[in-house]
């Protein structure tokens, strides 16, 4: 079937059923949604849950593959798609639908961006403590599609762990829902996990209930600097054993502070050129802890810190930090748009030995290491930056990963989240993982079992 | 049971493992819930393979299995139907590794929930998710059941401390979900089966979340001389910004019922009291005791004690933990609630119990976790006296109407089972079922494991309900208690 009978089979009908205004098949419409160098036939932007059901509804009828998109800032992640129909756009669905601040709930349109959310709430001295990147521009239901998370994962959890509630549309065009708008929960099957990074393989997530949470009045972080990876690692262990209970523990590599910074204009986005060549001392790494409390709780932080501590931040400079922290994959990919970025998902005590990986990797295969990651979670971001005088072939990056995955200890995965669309198929972006597979699979064909969504991006 | 079945299943487990005598079949005819029927074998396998094999064989000839763990159930979740066999997990009770360094222990499925706490505190590191039942329960039953407990309130349920499981699917294969990682690439399958109830797979090792004991702890006693001022500073501390570990109610009728049997320290004469837990860092625990207890007086709370020491900290606990069974000696029969509504409805609620309580001349005592809303009345009847047996069912009902209506729960962390399973569609559509029944086909598409529990047939449920609505409170009518 060509993409003309496509578009010519069912604009008419999605038309009718979002509106003309909201249905676009001309390459101004659909360009913006380029995936890996693939465009969509059609864009389609339904208003309301059922409109999002009469769309799949017809999809599935006709076999055509969809996709969905809410602030587009993870759209590149994945595997190439075989092919897009329908691209399918959440952001009409963009309202509060109720929250209560004393029962400390809140339900929001999957289409909301997650930053006017977090506006709201914090007029209650409220939160979902939630710091991945692009917050002004990435929804509620990418964030949930994604798993998307920040260094406030190490106290809070991510997206999995604060909702619990959810409304979705299979790809048989049926408006579900999971839990509810209250915080503990036990009828029915948690579809919340489920759905939570599903990379829109699964359903179209149309509503999110958060459980949220009192914001922190107060805060300081402190930046602690080491002389090696062991060093900072076995400060982390002291961590571990103290009393104290960081909201925040990020390990920073050597490279990283390049990106943790005002960007500056980029003028070449292919060519690596760092700012302070020799100003940086490159065997730095360091540790940044983030501890909220009453000044007594603060100070008992410095005195058991002691001389550990390098710099301490606090108000404005300390915000900035963290945003620049959680922004670190943004500001690598806008300073070199051919780097790749891995996610880890590792035991803890993992974490050194991956971060020796990446190092080693990264100069087998001439490119620059920069990491930044949860040191209490294992969930680490690492950036593989291409030299400008040695651009790699897409078959060296494919060797990389290997060579990096290879040397992970056990019971480790890492998921390419960004390289050049060349690359991709020379691998597999997602790698392998301790789940099994075929029962994703099972899962995945019970409620897609026409693989209508997302096909070729995600494991299922 | 079928003869062969039987010698096939002593063959797999070995013949001390295998139990089939009526008087033996007896003691699994119940868990702590009120449903009861007779399974028709009882295994005890010892590992994963022969649970596999006893999975492949029940496949095969098409005999039902419920795997079950200590019966301390309220839902009548490991309640054998019909000729079924009970797969019991009481035996594979090893703990399989503490692992410090990485904050997470391995354990078989019949590992007591207490004792892997009793097990990791000389490291400095506990298992959070402390069931009132925690002193039996097993860390299998609550992966099934994704149960939860007083201390929840602050670190989260079961799923919260889950990473990893190996889990045995109806065919009889292995499988593995996660492991030690917070978390791994691809579908969150861990989180996903915690809380199936058994009806997805059999859980034959898991991998769970150690967490580090506080540095310092302290528990205050908040006392009311009206349930309306408790429930108003349950609202209060929430909006506070101070989360506490644990924050629990009983009330006046409660207080002395637990006072007659274990002498927990509450005053007899209050109309509720409030169970508030700190911990954390010492300074922390030190100035959100201050702060909370500024609450309770401004709630107008009689008075606000604190435990002076351990001793005394435990034995306020003791109260609240051993609660069920000291109703259990004043009244023959007791009916547990399990709903869940949003926290600034305490109150309402609360009072509406009273007036059902009133309606029906039967006492209800409440004892709850305030702090998420989950609320447990106790229905008390006299089993003997059909009138009083109706009538609790209809106080029961009339309950879960109230939570519904306010858009809460049936079930904060008792499960669906086979009690509440008519109630399901009170809160979910047909689609959403039916969704639900699909994916629980992906792991046991005849309904080998579990069969009827959870959720309900579609079909059936149709004939009894009528039309489904979507989800509105009222045909909660017809339910078996």
């Amino acid at each position: 079937m060509s993409s003309l009978t496509i578009a010519d089979l069912v604009i008419n009908d999605l038309a009718k059923i979002v509106g003309r205004a909201h249905v676009g098949y001309t390459d101004t419409d659909v360009e913006g949604f380029n995936i890996n160098g693939v465009v969509p036939v059609i864009a389609v932007s339904p208003g309301s849950p059922e409109e999002v059901a009469a769309v799949l509804g017809l999809a599935n009828e006709f076999q055509l593959v969809v996709a969905t998109a809410g602030g587009l800032t993870k759209q590149q992640t994945g595997g190439v798609p075989e092919r897009i129909d329908i691209m399918l756009s959440t952001t009409r669905m963009n309202k509060i639908e109720q929250y209560d601040p004393g029962d400390l709930t809140i339900s929001v349109a999957a289409g909301m961006p997650f930053a006017q959310m977090q506006a709201r709430l914090f007029e209650h001295h409220q939160w979902v403590p939630c710091d991945a990147a692009n917050l002004e521009t990435a929804t509620v239901g990418g964030l949930m599609a994604t798993a998307a998370a920040g260094p406030l994962k190490s106290a809070f959890g991510h997206m999995r762990d604060f909702c619990i509630g959810v409304q979705f549309v299979t790809a048989d065009g049926k408006v579900v829902k999971g839990g509810g708008r209250v915080v503990k929960n036990v009828a029915g099957y948690d579809l919340m996990k489920l759905l939570t990074g599903s990379f829109g393989s699964l359903a179209v997530i149309t509503r999110v209930n958060f459980k949220v949470f009192p914001r922190p009045r107060q805060t300081r972080t402190f930046l602690c600097p080491f002389g090696s990876l062991d060093e900072a690692l076995q400060f982390r262990t002291r961590i571990f054993q103290s009393p104290l209970t960081p909201m925040c523990l990020e390990i920073i590599s050597p490279r990283a502070p390049e990106y943790l910074g005002d960007p500056g204009p980029v003028e070449d986005p292919d060519h690596y050129m760092p700012s302070h060549p020799v100003a940086l001392p490159a065997a730095e790494w360091q540790i940044a802890l983030r501890a909220a409390g009453s000044d007594n709780v603060l100070a008992r932080y410095a005195r058991e810190l002691g001389g550990a501590v390098g710099r301490a931040l606090e108000g404005a400079a300390e915000e900035q930090l963290w945003k620049w922290i959680s922004h670190f994959e943004p500001s690598v990919l806008a300073r070199h748009r051919n780097a790749m970025v891995i996610y880890t998902h590792l035991p803890i005590q993992a974490v050194g030995a991956t971060l020796q990986a990446m190092e080693r990797a990264a100069s087998d295969y001439n490119l620059i290491p920069a990491a930044v990651g949860r040191a209490a979670t294992g969930n680490l971001v690492l950036a593989f930056v291409p030299l400008s005088v040695d651009p790699p072939s897409a078959m060296q990056y494919a060797n990389c990963v290997s060579a990096f995955r290879g040397m992970l200890p056990p019971g480790c995965s890492a998921e390419v989240a960004q390289c050049p669309t060349e690359a991709k198929m020379h691998f597999d972006v997602w790698g392998t993982t301790p789940t099994d597979v075929s029962m994703m699979r099972a899962v995945k064909r019970a409620i897609d079992p026409n693989n209508i969504l997302n096909r070729g991006r995600f494991i299922v | 049971m079928d003869s062969s079945i039987l010698r096939q299943l002593k063959k797999i487990a070995g013949k001390d493992a295998v139990l089939d005598r009526q008087e033996e079949l007896m003691l699994y005819e119940y868990d702590a819930g009120v449903d009861k029927h007779r399974p028709g074998a009882v295994i005890f396998p010892q590992n994963a393979q022969q649970v596999s094999q006893i999975m492949r064989l029940a496949s095969e000839k098409k005999v039902p299995v419920v795997p079950r763990g200590a019966g301390t159930g309220l839902s009548g979740g490991a309640i054998a139907r019909r000729e079924a066999i009970v797969l019991s997990l009481a035996r594979m009770n090893k703990i399989l590794e503490i692992d410090t360094a990485n904050q997470r222990a391995v354990v078989q499925p019949g590992v007591v929930n207490l004792e892997l706490s009793n097990a990791t505190a000389k490291y400095g590191y506990y298992y959070a998710p402390d069931p009132s039942s925690q002193k039996a329960c097993t860390i299998g039953g609550n992966v099934a059941e994704n149960s939860g407990g007083p201390h929840t309130l602050a670190l989260g349920v079961t799923v919260n401390h889950v990473t990893g499981l190996e889990v045995v699917l109806p065919d009889g294969r292995i499988v593995e979900f996660g492991g030690k990682a917070q978390d791994s690439t691809g579908l969150d399958l861990t989180g996903f089966f915690v809380g199936s109830e058994g009806t997805m797979g059999v859980v034959t090792k898991i991998t769970v979340k150690l967490t580090k004991l506080p540095e310092h702890v302290t528990t205050l006693l908040g006392i009311y001389n009206t349930v309306e001022d408790a429930a108003n500073t349950v609202v209060a501390i929430t909006q506070s910004g101070v989360t506490p570990a644990a924050l629990e109610m009983l009330d006046g009728w409660m207080v002395r019922c637990v006072e007659a049997n274990v002498h927990a320290g509450y005053p007899e004469d209050a109309a509720a009291v409030l169970l508030i837990e700190l911990e954390g860092m010492r300074e922390a625990v030190e100035e959100q005791a201050e702060a909370v207890s500024a609450v309770c007086m401004q709630q107008k709370a009689r008075e606000v004690r604190r435990a002076r020491d351990e001793k005394q900290r435990q034995l306020l606990w003791l109260g609240r933990k051993t609660a069920f069974g000291a109703v259990g000696r004043v009244s023959p029969s007791y009916y547990t609630q399990d709903g869940v509504i949003p926290r600034t409805k305490v109150p309402y609620t609360l009072a509406e119990i009273e007036r059902i309580s009133k309606k029906y001349g039967l006492i209800i005592g409440n004892v709850f976790h305030a702090g998420d809303g989950n609320l447990h009345p106790l229905i008390l009847f006299d089993s003997r006296d059909p009138q009083q047996a109706e009538n609790s069912r209809k106080a029961a009902k009339e309950i879960m109407a109230c939570c519904l209506k306010f858009g809460g729960s049936i079930t904060g962390e008792h499960g669906v089972g086979l009690e509440k399973i008519g109630l399901m569609t009170a809160m979910f559509t047909e689609d959403d079922l039916e969704v639900m029944v699909r994916l629980r086909n992906a792991f046991n598409p005849e309904s080998i494991l579990n069969p009827q529990k959870m959720i309900p047939d579609l079909h059936f449920c149709r004939e009894i309900t009528g039309p489904l609505p979507k989800a509105k409170v009222e045909p909660v009518g017809g339910i078996p208690v």
